[in-house]
Parts: structure tokens; sequence; C-alpha cells
């Protein structure tokens, strides 16, 4: 058995899918450049509106006026007259809606063919004994379709050219029965036939134009002879069509008795995860932004789910209501798409998760901080968001185990505090492989690592051994005016002098020392000093243990105290404690 | 005339139905305690009560840091997450490494004056990995109240978060009187949060600033410090302005020491001020009376190693730091009838 996905009047459900609340209302898909602006797809409220495909933008606005209610031969919908909404025509849109449509095939078979955008095709053998009979296939994908924002014709029939014309024909859910093809289909009319049927050409280099047009003279033959209907073109003689039509004629006949099997030509699940939306107009704040980003969100984790995906990383490309060369700091770059409009300033922030998740609300949590911390700073006229996809996390933890924080909390916690302390000053400290004082590097915290150690260290308390005389550091470090006598620091103060930190100015009680501390001498740097390069520079010290009276003298503090050798000042770097 | 428990008992039965718990006293029940890290400061306080506030409060070199990262120590080593709130931006992972903290297990919010999500155009200079210029001044009026604002809403976000097993928020090098206008409405907030939790919430300062908020307040002062002999070199403060006694700045005008100093300051147990020396171990004491001005006496021993001025050894100077911690507020007892105090000594890791 084979099943097809037919979503009718695509370029308008591209669109109404991102925007919910446009299904009840009558949409008309705009596309050309101006003054040919054209309607290329309506939904079926337009249709009873009025409105045709093929009109011009300038009649397609008569229907969009509310206040024009005699063009609207009206509709009501819950008792209100509602106008068209007209949308230009995004390809992007489109492209999000066939990749959300594969998703949901592929979460059902491998077994998948790309027939058009709006139509794919899925060989359901051996499908039976997961899913049930045909018929519960057919309703679970038209359930599995509607979640990701579109609506669908689904057909189930015993070859695949059958189950496409029965979706593409038939609106709702079809099962036709095998041998039944022919009986079922004869009452579609002969247009859902030809818009199908790929017309054999001489030349492979015929535009659809041409082939438009073939199907267009094929098609008035065809009612020249009273041919209206599937059946009609299936009773015909089988001779006299070919002799008349050539194979083009006889292959029609076979699709019209439903008769035709063929292979599937098989596509590949989708790596990449991305939906995109167009906006009608420039969005200058964020609180609107984020309800396109929670749809975005939606959508996404909506297909993840279907292929048991979760992100794990998150891009989020804007594109900015100005030119490239309006702004320098702007992260400027032609990204692999090429309907993004080389040119236009594009604004991209990544986030990468700890682990791979698929919770829209965390996400949408995140980008908002993201943004909050790193506003675009121009207003926004297009928003992508891809999802680079991962197996998610198993959370399953041993019952004894302690209770440590969810990581999704953590990782919108972590983002807050970003905001608050600023980037990079909250995480985990990697030590570093060197000599030098107070090196280290901060690192994502992640809560629950999966390689994280489960290795028992006994704590001081259970061996019995006392506490640790503990560092505090001084970061940066306080530049000391220190008075020396017989080479040995005697007297302390700050520069310049701090009215907060008075412990580190007074006399000297104890010192000990000095010890001298040098390195990275060796280092291309020591010549260069490329501090600009941001790598470490040689040091170079003499460092003193002293302990000095705490500003009015109440207490006695120890601190390490260092002259540079290179400049001969002198700094406090720690505190003992 | 019935006896009050027969009116109480009528009461109960009359409203027993409608108003089941309404009379009846809750049992008190003890928290579940954690390892502080230090034993005998668990024998003590009898450890960290989870789902409390707890406090370590003393001044400078006081140990206050050993037994914070003593306490974490024992938090990860029960593979527990834990969060560190530095206030100060002077957490030193070395220190924490060598003390038994498994860092992976430990988020460090590094707060400062420096560090803000909107960078000012007044801050200063930093190098490319973000850190200042060695040397480079702070802005004038160090902004406590901007670090303490920003620690009261990192621990407000840690502790919704949930999962930590033990919040620290290190106010060491906070002076006092900044951390003490910490409206208490936070503390409470703090403890009505982590109260349903199994966090321990450690504050450390320099003074106990969560007045009834904390359930564990144990203030720590340095005792002495000793040589590795546990010799006491100097001790900490003396208000007996009869003893005061100095460090000369020049060695030179220091006077010689002489065995009739020892008799200055008896050989039997002597207390000065509130802290009481066992000098036993010093075979021959000396005290170098300099100068009246500075309000420090010295205790040095007469090894072969005698600082004739102030210059001590290393060790002397930081090895085996004798700390007393005192229990100034604690859960078992909401009144303390007398300061329970212990003493113990600080190692030094190299």
């Amino acid at each position: 058995m084979f099943a097809c996905v037919y979503i009718p009047d695509f370029p308008v459900e591209a669109i109404v899918r991102a925007e919910p609340l446009l299904r009840e209302q009558a949409v008309a898909v705009l596309e050309g450049k101006p003054p040919l602006v054209r309607v290329v797809a309506l939904n079926e409220k337009a249709r009873l509106l009025g409105m045709e495909v093929g009109m011009t933008k300038l009649q397609a606005a008569v229907f969009a006026a509310p206040e024009n209610k005699a063009a609207l031969n009206t509709v009501e919908c819950k008792g209100k007259l509602h106008p068209a909404v007209l949308r230009q025509r995004s390809l992007e849109q489109e492209n999000s809606a066939h990749s959300a449509l594969l998703d949901v095939a592929h979460a059902f078979t491998p077994r998948v063919e790309d027939t058009a955008v709006d139509t794919l095709l899925l060989d359901l053998a051996g499908l039976e004994c997961l899913y049930g009979a045909p018929a519960k296939i057919a309703r679970d994908l038209a359930s599995r379709v509607s979640a990701v924002g579109l609506e669908a014709n689904t057909a189930i029939a015993a070859n695949p050219d059958a189950a496409m014309h029965a979706a593409r024909g038939f609106s709702g859910t079809t099962v036709i029965p095998a041998g039944k093809e022919a009986q079922r289909l004869g009452v579609l009319p002969l247009p859902v036939l030809l818009d199908a049927f790929d017309i054999p050409l001489q030349k492979n280099s015929a535009t659809d134009r041409e082939r438009e047009k073939l199907r267009e003279q094929m098609l008035d033959t065809l009612e020249r002879w009273g041919v209206r209907d599937f059946s009609a073109l299936a009773r015909l003689p089988h001779h006299a069509l070919a002799s008349r039509l050539g194979e083009a004629g006889t292959r029609l006949q076979r699709l019209a008795r439903g008769a035709g099997m063929r292979p599937l030509a098989l596509c590949e699940p989708l790596s990449r995860f991305e939906e995109a939306m167009e906006l009608e107009s420039p969005v200058e704040t964020l609180d609107p932004l984020s309800f396109i980003l929670n749809r975005l969100l939606e959508q996404l984790c909506v297909r993840l789910e279907a292929r048991a995906l979760a992100a794990q990383e998150l891009r989020l490309c804007l594109q900015l209501e100005r030119r490239v060369a309006d702004e320098e700091t702007t992260t400027i770059q032609e990204l692999g798409n090429s309907s993004h409009n080389v040119g236009w300033a594009i604004f991209e922030r990544t986030l990468r998760l700890p682990v791979a998740m698929r919770d829209a609300k965390v996400l949408l949590k995140l980008l908002q901080l993201e943004l909050a911390a790193h506003p675009p700073g121009a207003p926004v006229i297009k928003v992508w968001i891809t999802a680079v996809p991962a197996p998610p996390r198993s959370a399953q933890r041993g019952l004894f185990l302690p209770i440590i924080p969810e990581t999704e909390k953590v990782e919108i916690t972590l983002a807050r505090i970003s905001g608050v302390v600023g980037e990079r000053r909250a995480g985990i400290a990697h030590l570093l492989d060197t000599h030098r004082q107070d090196e280290f590097r901060m690192e994502r915290f992640v809560a629950a690592p999966e390689e994280m150690k489960q290795v028992e260290h006994p704590t001081t308390s259970d061996i019995g051994e006392p506490p640790l005389l503990a560092l505090r550091i001084v970061r940066p470090p306080w530049q000391l005016r220190v008075r020396v006598a017989e080479g040995r620091p005697v007297s302390v103060s700050s520069l310049p002098i701090q009215k907060d930190r008075r412990e580190l100015q007074g006399k000297v009680l104890w010192s000990a020392g000095p010890w001298r501390s040098s390195g990275d001498w060796w280092s291309e740097n020591a010549e260069q000093g490329s501090a600009a390069k941001g790598q470490a520079r040689p040091w170079d010290r003499e460092e003193w243990d002293v302990a000095l009276a705490n500003g009015n003298g109440s207490s006695v503090a120890l601190y390490r105290i260092y002259r540079d050798l290179g400049n001969g000042r002198w700094f406090a770097d720690v505190s003992y404690d | 005339m019935p006896s009050a428990a027969t009116l109480r008992a009528r009461i109960e039965s009359s409203l027993g139905e409608r108003l089941s718990s309404t009379l009846l006293l809750r049992a008190r029940t003890a928290p579940l305690t954690v390892s502080t890290g230090v034993a005998a400061l668990d024998a003590l306080t009898g450890g960290l009560p989870r789902g409390a506030l707890s406090e370590i409060a003393g001044p400078a070199s006081s140990g206050r840091t050993g037994v914070m990262l003593a306490a974490l120590a024992g938090a990860t080593c029960r593979h527990e997450v834990c969060a560190l709130v530095d206030a100060s931006d002077s957490f030193d992972p070395a220190s924490a490494v060598a003390a038994g903290v498994d860092l992976e297990r430990l988020l460090w919010v590094r707060c400062s004056e420096h560090a803000s999500g909107l960078r000012r155009k007044d801050e200063a200079p930093r190098t490319a990995h973000g850190r200042l210029e060695p040397g480079t001044t702070r802005n004038a009026g160090f902004a406590f109240g901007r670090v303490l604002e920003q620690v009261l809403k990192v621990t407000d976000l840690l502790l919704q978060s949930g999962g930590f097993g033990m919040v620290v928020l290190d106010l060491g090098d906070v002076p006092a009187e900044s951390a003490r206008r910490v409206p208490l409405t936070s503390w409470f907030r703090f403890r009505r949060a982590v109260e349903p939790t199994a966090t321990v919430l450690l504050l450390v300062a320099q003074e106990p600033c969560a007045k009834t908020c904390a359930s564990l307040v144990v203030r720590l002062e340095r005792e002495a410090v000793c040589a590795r002999d546990s010799m006491p070199v100097f001790t900490s403060l003396c208000d007996n302005s009869r003893y005061e006694s100095g460090v000369a700045e020049d060695a030179r005008t220091c006077p010689k020491s002489s065995p009739t100093g020892a008799s200055q300051f008896s050989p039997a147990r002597k207390r000065w001020g509130k802290w009481e020396i066992d000098p036993s171990p010093v075979e021959a004491a000396q005290v170098f009376t300099q100068t009246p001005l500075t309000p420090w006496r010295v205790v040095a021993h007469s090894g072969p190693e005698i600082p004739a001025s102030n210059v001590v050894s290393h060790a002397a100077l930081l090895c085996g730091m004798r700390l007393r911690a005192e229990v100034v507020r604690s859960w078992t007892q909401r009144k303390l009838a007398q300061s329970a105090g212990v003493n113990f000594e600080l190692r030094a890791a190299w």
C-alpha cells in the first residue's frame, strides 16, 4: 500500500502555518514584481469571496478593503464580515513547510518520495503491524501533518499514482481498497490527472511554461472529445487513444484506471532544520519579535520531535532594515541559502546548548535573554531559526543519587545571571597548566554532564585533616606604595588610597620572603610585548608574605605582595584566609 | 471548675472535625545537616542545616575561606552541585582544588563592580582575556551597593532554579557596614526560598548580617599564627594597653632579647584581652616592646631562628594558623546560655 499527503493551496498554507490566526480568513498570495503583481494562490474562503488566481494586486485589493462591503460578496464567519488578507509569497516559508512535511513523512517510514513541493508519497509496506489499519495510518498521518501547522489531504491506495490522485481529488482522508481504484477515481475531473502528469517531451530542457502549455492543449483536446473525468478517459479504446495522443495518452489512461505501478524515487531525511518568516512590516521592539520567535520555535520543536531529535545548537538570523554600509558592527555574511538577501545587514546569534533540548518555552526564553543582552540594533524584517539536531539526552538517573538542577532551568538561570554580572562571569573554573599565578579559564557550567565523575573523595573532615589555608585573589592586583628598609617591606599603602580597603594600609608587622618567580620569558611575546594579542606576557617578580595591621589596627591580616621586577612596581594579589 | 486539660479536650472534641490541627502544636523537627568539612566545627555545631541559612563570620585571615572551601569540598564529594556567589571576585580555583573541591560541580558567579551586562563608558581597560590590567584603579567609591545588588539578584535566581546542594554567598571582602545594609527582607526571602529544599545556604561575611534569619551563626577568629611546631608567633587583638607592643620598622631599633623579657609574660597561661595564649611550648618567650603606638605584641620562641626583627620564616607566618570558632546562634538552641567555642588549625597546601 502507498499513502499520499497533499497540501492544497500550498503557498497559502505555508503562510497560514506561520500565522495561524489567518486560518479563519480569506487569504490570497501575491507574487511578481510591480506592476505585474498577481494572485498566485487562494484558499477556499477567498474563492468564495470571488477572488481568482491571476487577479492583479489592484483587483485583489478590492476584496481586502474592509470598507468595501459590496465587493465582499459576503462570506460571513462567526457573524462578521472578513475581508481578504493579501500576503506576499514567501519561498522561505514554503521551504520550511515542505521540510516540515518531509519530517512528518520520515517519522512514519524512511521510504518517502518527494513528489512535489506539496505532495509526498509514502510506502506503507510493513507499517500495518506498527500503526494499525490503513485507515488509521491515514488519520494519524493527517493529524501529524496538522501538528506542524498544515492542513493536508491524505489518501491510501494500492499504487502510488492512485493514492496521489485520490489525495489531490478528495479532501480529507481517503482509503481506496485494492482493485477499487478505477471505481473510486472515476468521478475525479481530468485537471486532477493532468496537473500531476509529467508529460514526456523530446527535449529535456523544456521549461515549466512549455509543459503547462502542452497540458492545456491536451486538456482542451480531451474536453472536445467529451472526456471530462477519469472514468470517461478509462473507457476510451486503448489503441485509438494511443494512435491519437501517443505514449502520453496511454499513460494517462492507465493512470485514470488506477493501474499504474512504479517504484518510488526515495529521498533522504533532511539534516537541516530551519524555520523562516518574512515580516509584513519591520519589527522594532523585542516583545512582538518574541511572538514570532515563539511560533517558529514551536514549529521547529514539533519537527524535531517528529524525528525523535532535539536541538544541540540554535542559530538565530535576523535580517535588519538597513543596508550593509549603514552599520559597521553588524555581522555581515552571506548565508548558505541563496534566498537570503545579500546586501542587507544580517544579525546572527548562536546558542550552543549544553545538552540537546526541544522545549520551545525554554528555547524562547534563552533567545529572549540573548536578544536582551545583545539587541539587534535595527528593525527586523526577516527571521530565520536553524537548529542543529542531536539525539535527545537520556534523563534517567539513579534513585539514590543527589538531586541536581534541571538542565533547562540552569540554562535559563545562567542566561539571566549573565545579564546581571556580564558574559563569561558565571561558569566552571578550569585550571590551566602553567606556573603563572591565577591562571584559569571559565567554561560553560553543565549541571549534569554525561561523563561527570562519580568517584567518592574523602573530605578533610573524613580523614581528620585540618582545613586548608586558602587564598583570596585580589583581581586586579592592587598597586601599592611600599616603604622598604634593608631590603624588606616595612610599610604598605594602596595606590590610590582605597577608602574601603583600609586593611592594605599600615605597617608590615612580619614579612617572609622574598621568593623570585618568573616565566614565559622564553615565549615570543617576551620581545614583542604583545599584550594586544591577548597572549600571556612574561613575568618576573619578587614575592613577600606579609602580616599587616588592618585599618585601625584591630586585627592582623596576611597578604602576599610582590614587586614586578620589570617595572619596579609593588602589587598585592593575594590575601590568606 | 474544669481543669485546663479538660477544657482543651472539650474544645478539641467539638472543633476536631472542622479544625483538626488548629490546637495541635507542631513538633519541631531537627533539620538534616551536612558536614562543614571540619571535624571540630561539626562537633561544635552539629553541621550545616539543610533548608536553612547558615553564616560564617570573621575578619580577614580568620580562616573563613578555608572553612568555606572545606564545606564545598564535602558537598561536591557527595556529588551535589554547588554554587558560589563571589561578591568580590576573589575565589581562587587552585586553593579550591587543593581543598578537595570538584570544580566541575561548582558554579562560580563572579560579581564585582566591573562586572556588568552593560559595559559603561568609564569602565577600566581590559586585556583581551577580559581581565583588568594590574594596578587598574577601581572606580572612586568601591560600589559595594552595586555588587550587593548583583549578589542578591544572582542568589535569588539560583534559589529559584533549585537543585543546588549548597549555595555560598561570599561577602568576605565586603565591608561589614556595607553588608549590614542588605535589607532583612532579602535574608528572610532567601530563608523562605530555601526552607522547602535540601539546599544549604551559606553566607560568609566579616560580621553576622542575616540576624534572625540565620539558623546557624559561627564566628571565626584567628587565635594565633603558629609555626610548624605550634609555637605562637603573634597573637590577635590585645585590648590591654599595658601590654601594647609593636614591631619596629627598623630591626636595629629593637631591643635585644633578654631572658628577663620572658618574665614580663609569665610562661604560665596568660590571658591577654579576650584570648588566652598557652605559651607552654615556648621555651623562652621574648617580647619586643618597641613602640606604644601599635597595639601588637610579638611572642617569639628562642630557637635558632629567633626573629630579631619583623623577619619571620614563611612557615612561621603561614603554616598552622590556629583558629577559634564560636557559635553565636544555632538552630539547636534559640538562646545560647553560654558561648561554645572550639579551636582548630589551618594547614598550608604547600
